[in-house]
């Protein structure tokens, strides 16, 4: 065959093949890289640091040729590099609105001049990033930094924040969060994955360039996640979040429980995401994008293709016609091409059939476009996707049963939903248990649109005003000082035996009972601890249940049955029951006095006013419920892009031991006040008052089971709040040991925790109070958001 | 040429079932846009493709013998000797895929041809073009003649008030009574889609155009406001690829009006190519109706194999 220069024009105008695509060039990114010798040093203060003594890593282009090197931080660059942030955060955040919104603004323009190097380095890192997406990031958030004050009153800046991604990140969800971060005034430590660290040491060289003062940004390169454990262990650093892959999220969040350091995850690589067509589809269009979605674009996330079985012949017909023209997919590696070949093998075994353009090469990193007709969730396709171009294809019957195909899975990503009926899309995309719904459309991204997975999604908001959160604290809260990491044996936690309660003929303390499921009882086991009288005095106030894992697996099945109904009905009705909640404190309000006034030995005027207090704030709950509410988004194209937040389904509350009736009605009144059903474990020093609101609870027209209390000992407790995949949050007041025990062990599915520790100093939540930040903090924690975004033309 | 499409029974179920997202077709036609265009000899092959893919054209009041006989010898040579020997395609039988007149100017551009010994052949327009609203037999009568004239092409215009109106099966029927009317001359079928309003009715006609026997649908008359639109081709290309699968038929596909550049021309090769496959990128299949293209596709063929700009008056005019 003729070479590609010498092919004929007679020969081509037969074929009419498109040719050899033009090289790109990368000639700026490499003169770039030449100018820095090819060997990339950490970015702290402003300025490249390259020391010669530190191991280098290559950094690899999509051929394995070498790109360039980055080095490898140790403790004395983290150290440096989180002194140098400090300060800066200090002149950072002590700049107006004005001043840090106008740096962002300069960037735009500074990305304008520089975006071709930017993309080009990215491309030789085989990333993908485009400029004008970072622009637009820019100016969104720009806006947001000029209007903190103004619209975000109540709000102060964490301090230093460090910026964790894995290898297969992009530059764009690194930026999603990295920007947020420094509009909202916090200095920001990035530690980027290998291929991702050349285009994020240029945009830091960049943003310094726009004016960002030395320290505010600042890069840090290593080898692995190792390096983001390192600086999550700095003392200094006030919040660690990380975007990429789930496992090397997983590693991060559980080599850093204990630290004291809260720690996100957007785990948005690899998450396997629907894609649903609808006889009622434009199906030539659906099938046009499913290719472009599955095969085309380099992409983070796996597609499994669900057609409705009336039309599924219709779209696999298109699909084989659509298919033939696709050349071979480049694969990573030898590797993912056994892989692949593995899973096809075993998908035709289970009877798949295959759509291909050509059949596969006999060997070699490059597989055809192939989907898989005849695909069911339970295939192995489907439930551990191989890394390459396959698409599994699954037939629904019914509209109920599309969304229940699309539900079942631990993914909560996105999903892509194609109909031209607005009901059957909005209905849908409400049922759908995921962050991000697209109707005929699919991957869109904006930074307007919140981005937050559902179920074993992930434990983070980014993107929109929602994501600003992250990096923002109430500012009547006081920064939680961080305390050195306690040892512990995560094996014997919460199992050493409790302490026999003798029987004394002498003293017959009361006897209470537990809340589960609507019904006073017992624990399962029968077994009872004993609270403690105030002061310590070793007197016995009563005996209360010692619940344990089965105590909670009831409360939790309880929950989960009214739950959903609870988070249907309307902002209004449940307005209405927690206002005969209200109704239901006063009338007890002595008995509540009385318990408070027992329990913790405060006089009866201050227990009183503590249930005064509780009175106002359930009744200020009430009043939220519908004021909860999402809205429209100001998207950039035409069309209607809505925000919802949802409940979480069932949060695990381990109650403070401060003011424990006042604390107890606010952090419930949160959680259901936003559709969640609780199971709330009492303060395991103080928990009458929460015992004699069971009553108040009984006699309240709550679904039964929407709020559970198991008294018991805490760590027990925890333990068993901790393994029940069900609940999706845990907030947390305890000692370290739990909170260390929570962080490492609620990673499989991952829940969304609030921890607190609360031995030594004063936790620092003023429970009195009642600022519209902390009340809000309490109830962004109690949501998660939904955006669905519906193109017009 | 390959079987004709002999059409379909009537089926209001094809037509009625449709759905067309306008946001995701113009998605679409945006992607098609962005793709990297074929560069150097490529770029020359895919020109002279689009050469031989042209329906030469002039539709105008002011239409004499004299014009249409240079339109006809422009077809014959549309690229100049030289540069075709250049790339060595000067034996490769490279015209025009027809010239396109009115039906008054029939004769003459027969006579033109045949007097130049060329088998290009001649098209016309014909059922009251552009506007189509003009009585059923004098319609059906100006196809006749221009059967009779010698045009071995006829584009008829579709009837679009019963478009608009839903009257598909009238529709139908009148282009059925078209097609029998031009017996062996193939059959292009006019919808003149800037009238159409949505994209939904463009399928539709296109689907009945089909049914009822279409050798190639059109987009336009050159006369509409709106012309040939990429969104537009996309929702008939589907159509045409629906129609295939259902019958096995294939159907040919002309865009024109307003299609002037080299550039242009390409993206609807690449058009085609991306929606249909390379199949359907030949003359009995694919046509570009266009009068001042051919002018811009040879500066750019000029350009490629001497390096230089042409001007105007380097170029044979047609």
């Amino acid at each position: 065959m003729a070479g590609p220069t010498t092919e004929t024009v007679f020969n081509i105008f037969r074929s009419m093949e498109s040719g050899p695509a033009a090289p790109s060039s990368a000639a700026t990114a490499q003169a770039w890289l030449d100018h820095h010798s090819r060997s990339l040093g950490f970015f702290i203060d402003g300025k490249f640091v390259h020391l010669a003594e530190r191991r280098s890593l290559s950094v690899l282009d999509s051929k394995g040729g070498q790109v360039c090197g980055v080095l490898c931080a140790e403790e004395a660059d983290v150290s440096q590099c989180a002194a140098s942030a400090v300060s800066a955060f200090k002149s950072w955040s002590l700049l107006s609105c004005y001043q840090r919104a106008k740096v962002l603004l300069r960037l735009v323009g500074v990305l304008g001049l520089h975006g071709q190097c930017l993309s080009e380095l990215s491309q030789l890192c085989a990333m993908a990033c485009s400029p004008p997406s970072l622009i637009r990031l820019l100016q969104f958030y720009s806006s947001w930094a000029q209007l903190r004050d103004t619209l975000l009153s109540g709000w102060t800046p964490l301090g230093v924040v460090a910026v964790v991604t894995s290898d297969d990140s992009s530059v764009y969800s690194l930026m999603l969060k990295v920007v947020p971060a420094l509009a909202m005034g916090n200095a920001v430590i990035v530690v980027p994955g290998r291929s991702v660290a050349p285009p994020a040491l240029l945009l830091a060289q960049l943003f310094s360039g726009a004016g960002l003062p030395a320290g505010v940004l600042n890069v840090l390169t290593g080898s692995d996640v190792t390096l983001g454990v390192n600086v999550a262990q700095n003392p200094s650093i006030c919040y660690v979040t990380y975007s990429g892959s789930k496992p090397d999220g997983l590693a991060l969040v559980q080599a850093s429980a204990g630290m004291g350091v809260p720690v996100s995850v957007s785990p948005c690589v690899g998450a396997t995401c629907p894609f649903i067509i609808f006889e009622s589809a434009d199906i030539n269009s659906a099938v046009d994008e499913v290719i472009e979605a599955a095969f085309k674009k380099k992409s983070e996330v796996h597609w499994v293709l669900c057609v409705q079985e009336s039309v599924c012949d219709n779209v696999v017909d298109r699909l084989k016609l659509r298919l033939a023209g696709l050349k071979c997919v480049s694969l990573q590696s030898e590797a993912d091409r056994s892989l692949v070949d593995t899973a096809v093998q075993e998908a035709q075994q289970q009877g798949a059939t295959l759509i291909q353009s050509c059949s596969a090469p006999p060997s070699g990193p490059l597989y055809p476009p192939t989907v898989l007709c005849g695909a069911a969730p339970a295939s192995p396709c489907v439930v551990s996707p191989a890394p390459g171009p396959l698409l599994p294809l699954m037939t629904f019957r019914c509209h109920k049963e599309a969304v229940a195909v699309g539900n079942h899975s631990p993914h909560g990503l996105a999903a892509s939903i194609w109909t031209e009926d607005l009901t059957l899309a909005l209905e849908t995309a409400k049922n759908l248990s995921v962050g991000s719904v697209w109707v005929n459309s699919h991957s869109v991204v904006d930074p307007c649109l919140p981005v937050c997975a559902h179920k074993d999604g992930g434990s983070c908001t980014d993107g929109g005003q929602e994501g600003l959160y992250q990096f923002l604290r109430p500012s009547v809260s006081s920064l939680p000082i961080r305390s050195s990491a306690v040892p512990l044996d995560y094996s014997k936690f919460g199992t050493e035996e409790s302490p026999a309660v003798i029987p004394d003929p002498a003293s017959s303390p009361p006897s209470y009972l537990q809340f589960v499921g609507g019904k006073a009882c017992k624990s399962v086991s029968g077994c009872s601890v004993a609270v403690q009288s105030p002061g310590g005095g070793g007197g016995v106030l009563g005996l209360c249940p010692e619940g344990g894992r089965k105590d909670v697996r009831n409360a939790v099945e309880a929950a989960l049955k009214v739950q959903p109904g609870w988070q249907k009905k309307t902002p209004s009705a449940r307005a209405l029951s927690l206002h005969a909640l209200v109704k239901g404190v006063e009338a007890k309000r002595q008995d509540l006095a009385t318990s408070l006034h027992t329990q913790t030995g405060v006089s009866m005027d201050e227990a009183e006013k503590e249930v005064e207090l509780s009175i106002t704030r359930l009744a200020l709950w009430a009043a939220y419920c519908d004021k909860v509410q999402g809205g429209s988004l100001p998207m950039p194209k035409s069309g209607s892009a809505l925000s919802f937040p949802e409940a979480l389904g069932v949060v695990g509350v381990v109650l403070p031991d401060e003011s424990p009736l006042l604390s107890m009605v606010t952090l419930l009144g949160a959680a259901i006040a936003s559709g969640n059903a609780v199971v709330m474990v009492p303060s395991q020093k103080h928990p009458l008052p929460t015992i004699a609101f069971i009553q108040v609870l009984q006699s309240s027209d709550l679904p039964a089971g929407l709020v559970n209390v198991v008294t018991g000992r805490r760590d027990q407790l925890t333990v068993a709040l901790a393994n029940h995949s069900v609940i999706r949050s845990i907030w947390y007041w305890g000692s370290a040991e739990g909170c260390r025990y929570l962080q490492y062990t609620c990673t499989r599915p991952l829940k969304t925790l609030r921890l607190v520790s609360q031995e030594g100093q004063d936790e620092g939540v003023d429970w009195t109070q009642a600022s519209p930040s902390f009340l809000e903090d309490l109830w962004r924690n109690a949501v998660q958001w939904k955006s669905v975004w519906i193109p017009t033309a | 040429m390959s079987s004709r499409n002999p059409g379909t029974a009537f089926d209001l179920e094809w037509v009625s079932r449709v759905r067309v997202n306008t946001q995701a077709v113009l998605k679409r036609a945006q992607s098609i846009q962005g793709q990297k265009l074929p560069k150097k000899q490529w770029q020359s092959a895919w020109l002279l493709k689009a050469v031989t893919c042209i329906d030469l054209t002039t539709l105008s009041g002011d239409d004499t013998p004299s014009n249409v006989h240079r339109l006809c010898m422009k077809a014959i040579q549309p690229v100049r000797h030289d540069l075709l020997r250049k790339m060595d395609m000067h034996d490769k039988g490279i015209s025009t895929a027809a010239v396109c007149v009115y039906p008054s100017r029939v004769a003459d551009a027969v006579r033109s041809l045949k007097a130049a010994n060329s088998s290009i052949p001649v098209a016309s327009v014909a059922t009251g073009f552009p506007a189509g609203q003009t009585p059923l037999e004098s319609r059906l009568q100006e196809v006749r003649s221009a059967v009779n004239d010698g045009a071995t092409e006829i584009d008829i215009v579709i009837n679009r008030m019963l478009a608009l109106t839903g009257q598909w099966e009238a529709m139908f029927n009148e282009i059925r009574l078209f097609r029998e009317a031009c017996g062996d001359a193939h059959m292009k079928t006019i919808l003149a889609v800037g009238e159409l309003e949505t994209l939904s009715n463009v399928y539709k006609a296109s689907m009945v155009a089909m049914m009822a026997g279409s050798d190639f649908i059109k987009t336009s008359t050159g006369k509409e406001a709106v012309n040939a639109t990429y969104p537009v081709a996309i929702v008939m290309l589907r159509a045409i690829r629906d129609y295939f699968l259902c019958t096995g038929h294939k159907v040919g596909f002309k865009p024109a009006g307003g299609i002037r550049t080299a550039q242009e021309s390409l993206v609807w090769l690449t058009l085609i190519k991306e929606e249909l496959g390379s199949e359907w990128l030949h003359p009995h299949l694919f046509r570009l109706g266009a009068s001042s293209l051919l002018a811009d596709i040879e500066r750019q063929i000029y350009h490629e194999v001497t390096g230089q700009y042409a001007a105007h008056h380097e170029l044979p005019m047609a």
